[in-house]
């Protein structure tokens, strides 16, 4: 096999040091030098969203159980109101009940996407999916959270001008009970927008 | 000066394994490409052009829910003969909450004016994503609460003995029931505002 050969003349090194990096190139595989800065600050980002989500998870599903149960019977007979109260009472309950139970049980679904994100923090179409997705479902508890706010509000003050009576002072309980489910759905949006910053934080470039 | 030299060794023949493989001594990230710079600034004008739709739909839902009077021209005897929205809290709440969306609205415009001229700028993006996710819950809020309230006066509820009154009032619940829609639709435009800032922040 004939060898050809050359001279390559270099000349003297200059006093600034090169800040490139070798990359040593094997006939198997190439090694690329990565911008390696963004790996650590980002995996702590997303076992914090992985947290969130189960915190979430917890308060979704505590806040829809309780609207569930939320039911009152007084013992003695008011000529004018029933005296059985419950979620069913109010379409608003109800499709708060449902929503927030959507919402628990897509969180649970998106779990594994979360784990995906820790273990591969540079992977850019688990996050989006996952960005996408959160806002979804930040509009949904946040129509439930507001409009069942809106019934309790009413049932707590009433109003003078279109007649509306305020049923809390009869059923104390339940009032109390579906206020503290609205709570923890509000909560619970809170916890959305945090996980949707988070997103948009770790998708950024460097 | 002293010259160093060195020789280096050049098969003549060149194994086909080794092409496909260049030797690299560095990697620079190229971020002057046009491509990626040209779709990330065609994101920022459908952004811009989405804001100014959003500016329209909630302040239009503002406007119609503050002008939404009625006065019966007869006595009832039970009901008051006038209805507005500051009769009833949640409707007072979806006023203020509007209008402070469109002047939300109105001074991102600007930011999403830098977003178009430096559409590789990751900060002003992020800022309008955290931004309009707050928006877009308070706005979903307020026009969730309004609609709970509309559909009560429209249908009563005979549980609690609460009366619809949308039967002595159609004017009124016509132009609440508008109001509510326009907000939902400026809720649809914040969607696809925090979903645009979300793929344009995306790295290559």
């Amino acid at each position: 096999m004939a060898k050809e050969s050359t001279t390559i003349d270099i000349g003297e090194p200059s006093t600034v040091t090169k800040s490139t990096s070798h990359a040593v190139v094997d006939e198997k595989k190439k090694s690329f030098v990565t911008a390696a800065a963004g790996g650590g600050y980002k995996r702590g980002l997303t076992i914090f969203d992985f947290l969130l989500r189960l915190a979430a998870i917890g308060i979704t599903i505590g806040a829809s159980s309780v609207m569930f149960t939320a039911e009152e019977t007084l013992p003695f007979f008011t000529q004018f109101l029933q005296f059985q109260a419950g979620y069913d009472d109010f379409p608003t309950f109800q499709f708060f009940v449902i929503a927030i139970a959507i919402v628990a049980s897509y969180l649970v679904l998106s779990l594994p996407f979360s784990i995906v994100t820790i273990v591969r923090p540079l992977a850019v179409a688990p996050r989006l999916i996952l960005l996408i997705s959160d806002t979804v479902v930040l509009t949904l508890t946040t129509a439930a959270a507001a409009a069942a706010a809106s019934i309790v509000y009413l049932a707590h003050n009433g109003n003078a001008n279109t007649n509306w009576l305020p049923i809390c002072q009869q059923f104390g309980d339940f009032c109390q009970t579906a206020s503290t489910a609205v709570v923890a759905a509000s909560i619970s949006v809170v916890f959305f927008i945090l996980l949707i910053v988070i997103s948009a934080i770790s998708l950024k470039r460097h | 000066m002293k010259n160093e030299s060195t020789v280096i060794d050049v098969p003549a023949e060149s194994s086909s394994a080794m092409k496909g493989s260049a030797p690299l001594i560095g990697v620079a990230r190229d971020h002057t490409t046009n491509g990626s710079g040209g779709y990330k600034r065609g994101l920022s004008i459908f952004d811009f052009l989405l804001r100014l739709a959003a500016i329209i739909a909630a302040s239009v839902a503002a406007g119609t829910m503050f002008t939404s009077d009625e006065t019966l021209p007869f006595f009832t005897q039970f009901l008051q003969f006038e209805a507005g929205y500051d009769d009833l809290p949640t409707f007072q709440f979806f006023v203020i909450a509007m209008s402070m969306i469109s002047g939300y609205l109105l001074l991102s415009l600007p930011f999403s004016v830098v977003t178009i001229v430096r559409p590789l700028a990751t900060a002003p993006r992020l800022l309008l994503l955290v931004l309009d996710t707050a928006a877009m819950a308070f706005n979903m809020a307020a026009a969730s609460s309004a609609a709970a309230i509309g559909y009560l006066a429209h249908n009563g509820n005979q549980n609690t003995n609460w009366l619809p009154i949308c039967q002595q009032f159609g004017d009124f619940c016509q132009k609440t029931s508008g109001a509510v829609v326009s907000s939902f639709v400026s809720v649809v435009f914040f969607i696809i505002l925090v979903v645009l800032s979300g793929v344009a922040l995306k790295r290559h």
